[in-house]
């Protein structure tokens, strides 16, 4: 596929608006001065990963990441934000530490993720009989560890949060 | 679509942004959503392979199951953040070492 042909295929234009949304929503995230946009923003992060994990094919995964990332856990922390009075940033002094880290990271993975130069990908269609039938058949024992670890994780968070402070 | 590139560098600039949040901001809260971007990057890297493999629904299954798990760890961090509040009044990971023993 020719490079005029790939700036005119919609699925291309549609990824490019929605990797902007989503490098925009994650500096939004990391460098906001407020919390609560910047647990908002996670939110719009979250919907723009949806909508590419859509792109790639994976539409019930997508499905699962919007009502359960951000209708449970992106919500949650935003109304526990509320709780916090909001308190000046403290940065620690590492600035020029955390940009080289940052840079030798992403030389890492595109190194890594260079095997995949020119490959091309193929948006995949998942059967959800065959997604189902992995989880209750090959993956059993960790759903149960999965879905044991939440019930944990549930009793956990509310112990913590009504604990008495002397 | 051409291109897997696309995505995976797409996920390493995301990954990039949420490590630096996470080396470099102090308060508890901003540093777990730093690292709530890298979830979601890793994410993304996760069902980008998955999606180039020959086995797609493989990728899935972990994927549902790591959104899951990602839920279950956001309860706790928030819950210990509440906690550290209630106690310090201040989000300060470094109060973190005084809660020793």
């Amino acid at each position: 596929m020719s490079a005029l042909d790939l700036a005119i295929d919609p699925s291309f234009i549609a990824f490019l608006a929605i990797a902007v949304m989503a490098i925009l929503s994650s500096l939004l995230v990391v460098e906001h001065k407020s919390l609560v946009y910047s647990a908002f923003f996670l939110g719009v992060l979250g919907m723009a990963n949806a909508a590419l994990f859509a792109l790639l094919g994976f539409t019930f995964i997508a499905l699962f990441h919007v009502a359960v990332y951000i209708g449970a856990a992106v919500t949650f922390i935003l109304f526990s934000i509320t709780m916090f009075e909001e308190a000046p940033s403290i940065e620690r002094p590492f600035r020029v530490v955390a940009g080289f880290t940052v840079l030798l990271t992403f030389l890492f993975l595109a190194v890594i993720f260079g095997i995949y130069l020119g490959k091309p990908l193929q948006p995949s269609y998942v059967d959800y009989r065959e997604l189902a039938r992995l989880l209750t058949q090959n993956y059993w024992f960790a759903l149960i560890v999965a879905a044991l670890t939440l019930v944990t994780t549930l009793i956990e968070a509310i112990t913590l949060a009504r604990r008495e402070v002397k | 679509m051409e291109l897997a590139l696309l995505f995976l560098s797409l996920s390493a600039a995301m990954f990039g942004i949420g490590l630096y949040g996470l080396i470099s901001k102090r308060n508890m809260l901003r540093m777990l959503l730093s690292a709530e971007v890298n979830f979601n990057a890793a994410m993304l890297a996760l069902l980008t392979l998955a999606s180039s493999s020959s086995s797609p629904a493989t990728g899935g299954v972990i994927a549902l199951l790591a959104i899951g798990i990602a839920a279950a760890d956001i309860g706790i961090m928030v819950s210990i953040a509440i906690l550290m509040f209630q106690l310090k009044r201040r989000l300060d990971v470094y109060e973190l070492r005084k809660f020793r023993g």
